[in-house]
């Protein structure tokens, strides 16, 4: 599935994208099929529900992928200036993959208390990452920390730099965590669940926070969760995932004003409207997940579809909607006409 | 709590057989008296006070380093048990460091290359050691390296007149070794689980991420942040180590407190068995202290009070 | 597809097999092979199993291994090796050693079982009953535990020693006494955390007894652990029986246990040059324990929650 933006340059493309995963010697087919592209200076934004293979789409992009895993087939491009590197054909943690690996493109997680290192300070964790990608010495370094902290709103950043994380309130530990991923000024920035660990309020602060940067360096951003609140927010594009494969792509507003795929439409449809009164319609959406090594046959949706029909256990091809949009389902034309 | 094992160690001295004259005087003093003077003796030692007045003048006495006289020697048992305390230092701090040095270092390979056939090998060495009394392995160590092969003196610690630590290495070796051997295997242990577990958490993820070296993400990360729980769990070893040295010390005629309490429990010597015992507990607690300071010094989530 | 150019590592082949697996749809066979699978990684315990239960059966049935009294002496045959007629050979007054191996065990065993069984009766019922009163029953406990616990366990068995004397009795109630601590802290531990339990409080309301609550109901879901720690206990017991008794200071020299016929071996020459009559006994104390721990370990890896099948 290619987006056809003729203005905006992609920075990234993932063609096709075939993640396993064999823990417990099992063979889970976590990521089957998946491609998009990101483009400079836009947010992607990759919603699903819990185990629909977005984490280990990102996870592939890194190549931070769990021991027992691995890049099945597929691309996964960044094009770097004028290069195009081929991310998937490179060593997990060989010396290529390191060195994008905080300066082209970096990641922030979920939950900033498990993810920083609890026995040593903020300064210094952001530091290493600018030991390995710069040249600088001990005292830009340091001063460059600091802007970094400023930056990302953390007042007193001198005296913060000092302290270790668990002196940190949870907002200002994901500042943090985005200072020390931004620290490098890398192209793509890949945020996994940055909010759900955090209140409500504090999640606006970070939207502010990562909007600002994508304006200010034109950093790309993947932003992955679970929230169709925060996709609405931020989002330019959006992917619908589910069990493994992306059943929806396009520009986020035509996707969520009129969204061509059941699963789509029924995520939103389950999910209350502030302001739209108590007479909304919310309707939760039957059934359950699949076990995912015991897969249905075809389409994933199948059994939780109102549309279904036979088609459906052959597996969708891509359909084009419009230039920006397109979806995998053989109903998407009834889906659009109910909206 | 001190002051109840205090009070124990007295309620020990004097439920056990032997005059609390002579334990409290060199035998000397007392060896030629008559009944009376003997009388009068107990009178200004406040031997004839009722037991609590007597169990806080033994205590004042033990405060200002008076602990009594040894039955059989008649020496006090302070200068006896400060002789021998250097060459039991000698013996348990290096085994202490050698072992958790080496404790630590297999552990974590362990963990690294986990289900390798080099972790199987150190798994196996840490079940012998946990599993083979410690002097076995000291018996054999003595018939292989010092009786049939002569590379190492049989035992003992110093030939007259060479008196620095590293005269007395030759001789440390054996016993330092063995000891640090059974020692090695259970901190291993811990330090595989410990690493393990360090090496699931998240923060592993996030250094990895910025692109860091493996050494750096395994060591610098992971072993720091798992250091935490394995000095915690050497500290409450520490027991078994002074246990360790006490064996020891029998099998390589080890000059030190250990060997010194055995002799003395066999020769039913109590003032100085109790003055050891007491003097053993004083060791753990003293040692433990030192481990809390450690673990506060490692993990700033601590806060020192 | 160029997966040519695609990084290899040593895991390739099994995912390859692993995938192709799932491709033809064998996932039938999981259910039963978890099981399976289970056993097998339990198979050092398995091993334990066996071979304790082999010495600990060839020790009760010495007369029947071994036609030698292992005290009788033989004058005629003092320090004689290995041979057909004393497959260990014997000893400084003629003793035959395997024998004395033989019978030994029934002594260590004896004492390594018994002191844990005792310490765990202590431990546990003064731990469960206690955590479960909570308050002042409570705190005095865990005092009196603590100053068990402070003394180095031999400096404290020593300590008794000279005081009560060398009996067999003896040292196992001075076992009993060194190590009731460390099971009561256990068991005090898993009480304190079920007795929050919501089946407890109904159980409360239903008016049952307090000894009844606590030992009916809420014991047994402790067990777990318990079991696994008189399992590693044991093999303590063991290993401090033999170092006290090589010292002399443990079972009177008279009646044989593994610790005791070391004893010989402080003597340098016997050391040296009898290897025979000491040796044998190290390795079977080895070996016992090792295989006690690798039970032990085997019960703590099937009662842990937390590892995967």
């Amino acid at each position: 599935m290619i987006i056809m933006e003729k203005d905006n340059e992609i920075i990234l493309s993932v063609k096709d994208l075939k993640t396993y995963i064999y823990v417990n010697n099992r063979c889970n087919r976590a990521v089957d099929g998946v491609s998009f592209n990101v483009h400079k200076g836009k947010t992607l934004g990759i919603v699903g529900e819990s185990g629909c293979g977005k984490s280990i789409t990102a996870s592939s992009i890194m190549q931070l992928l769990p021991k027992l895993s691995r890049i099945e087939s597929g691309e996964i491009v960044y094009h770097k200036d004028d290069e195009a590197i081929r991310i998937d054909l490179l060593e997990r943690n060989g010396k290529p993959m390191r060195d994008l690996r905080g300066a082209d493109i970096s990641m922030i997680f979920q939950d900033p208390m498990t993810a920083l290192n609890p026995v040593y300070t903020i300064g210094s964790q952001i530091k290493e990452n600018l030991l390995y990608h710069t040249s600088m010495d001990k005292k830009s370094m340091t001063k460059k920390t600091i802007e970094m902290l400023e930056k990302m709103g953390i007042p007193l950043p001198h005296q913060r730099a000092e302290e270790y994380p668990h002196q940190f309130s949870g907002g200002m530990r994901q500042r943090a965590m985005i200072a020390m991923a931004m620290s490098c000024n890398p192209k793509i920035l890949i945020a996994d669940e940055p909010t759900t660990a955090l209140d409500v309020t504090i999640q606006a602060q970070i939207f502010e926070l990562m909007q600002k940067l994508k304006e200010e360096h034109q950093t790309a951003i993947i932003l992955i969760t679970h929230d169709m609140g925060v996709i609405a927010e931020l989002a330019d594009d959006v992917a619908v995932m589910y069990m493994g494969s992306i059943v929806e792509i396009g520009n986020v507003h035509e996707v969520l004003r009129k969204p061509a795929h059941p699963y789509t439409k029924a995520l939103l449809e389950s999910i209350p409207i502030l302001g739209k009164g108590k007479k909304q319609n919310i309707e939760p959406i039957r059934g359950a997940t699949p076990d995912p090594y015991q897969r249905p046959k075809g389409c994933q949706f199948l059994p939780r579809c109102d549309y279904a029909s036979n088609q459906c256990e052959q597996f969708p091809l891509d359909q084009q909607i419009t230039n920006s949009h397109s979806v995998k389902c053989w109903k998407s034309n009834e889906v659009l006409s109910h909206a | 709590m001190m002051l109840v094992i205090s009070f124990i160690i007295y309620l020990g001295l004097e439920l056990t057989p032997g005059d609390a004259v002579s334990r409290m005087l060199p035998p000397d003093a007392t060896i030629n008296m008559k009944a009376e003077e003997l009388e009068k003796i107990r009178e200004s030692l406040g031997l004839n006070e009722p037991f609590i007045v007597r169990y806080f003048l033994w205590l004042g006495g033990v405060l200002q380093g008076d602990f009594g006289y040894s039955l059989a020697s008649g020496v006090p048992i302070k200068d006896i048990v400060l002789d021998r305390l250097p060459a039991t230092l000698e013996l348990s701090i290096t085994a202490l460091i050698l072992s958790s040095i080496l404790g630590v270092l297999f552990g974590s390979i362990s963990a690294l290359k986990r289900g390798t056939v080099t972790d199987i090998i150190f798994t196996i060495f840490g079940m012998l050691g946990v599993s083979v009394p410690v002097f076995i392995f000291g018996l054999i160590a003595l018939v292989i390296f010092a009786l049939n092969l002569g590379w190492l003196p049989v035992g003992q610690r110093i030939l007259p007149g060479y008196d620095s630590y590293w005269d007395h290495m030759p001789h440390l070796i054996m016993p330092a070794g063995v000891l640090a051997l059974m020692l090695t295997a259970g901190v291993m242990r811990y330090s595989r689980s410990s690493m393990l577990d360090s090496l699931n958490k998240e923060y592993i993820r996030t250094a990895r991420s910025k692109g860091i070296p493996e050494w750096r993400v395994n060591f610098v990360h992971g072993l720091r942040v798992a250091l935490i729980p394995i000095v915690v769990l050497i500290g409450f070893r520490l027991p078994m180590l002074i246990g360790g040295a006490v064996i020891i010390e029998q099998v390589f005629q080890w000059p030190g407190v250990g060997e010194l309490f055995v002799f003395n429990v066999r020769s039913q010597n109590y003032p100085l068995v109790m003055m050891i015992a007491f003097f053993s507990v004083l060791a753990v607690l003293l040692a433990s202290f030192f481990i809390d300071l450690f673990t506060a010094i490692l993990d700033p989530r601590i806060k020192l009070e | 597809m160029d997966s040519t150019k695609r990084p290899s590592s040593y895991l390739d082949k099994r995912f390859d097999r692993l995938r192709d697996q799932d491709y033809s749809s064998l996932n039938q066979q999981n259910k039963s092979s978890r099981a399976l699978k289970k056993l097998q990684s339990n198979r050092l315990a398995v091993i334990g199993i066996i071979f304790s239960l082999t010495i600990i059966l060839s020790s009760i049935f010495a007369p029947l291994i071994t036609k030698y009294d292992p005290q009788k002496v033989d004058l005629r045959s003092m320090l004689k090796p290995p041979s057909s007629e004393h497959i260990l050979g014997t000893d400084k007054i003629g003793r035959d050693v395997f024998a004395r191996i033989i019978y030994g065990g029934r002594i260590s065993i004896l004492v390594g079982l018994g002191s844990a069984l005792g310490a765990a009766l202590i431990g546990v019922s003064i731990g469960a009953y206690t955590a479960y009163r909570g308050g002042w029953w409570d705190s005095i406990f865990l005092r009196i535990s603590e100053i068990f616990m402070a003394f180095p366990q031999i400096i404290l068995v020593l300590l008794l020693v000279s005081v009560l004397g060398q009996s067999l009795m003896n040292l196992i109630i001075i076992f009993v006494i060194t190590g009731w601590g460390g099971l009561y802290r256990m068991t005090r531990a898993q009480v304190l955390s079920l007795r929050e339990e919501e089946y407890v409080q109904a159980l409360r309301a239903f008016g049952l007894s307090r000894a009844r609550i606590c030992f009916k109901h809420i014991l047994p879901n402790a067990l777990g652990p318990i079991m696994v720690n008189i399992t590693l206990s044991t093999a303590m017991f063991i290993l401090e029986e033999a170092a006290l008794s090589f010292l002399g200071l443990g079972v009177p020299l008279n009646i044989p246990t593994w610790g005791n016929i070391l004893n010989v071996a402080q003597d340098l020459r016997v050391l040296q040059n009898y290897w025979w009559v000491w040796l044998p006994s190290g390795i079977t104390i080895s070996l016992f324990v090792l295989a006690i721990n690798f039970v032990g370990d085997g019960l703590r890896d099937s009662t842990d929650p937390t590892l995967q099948g």
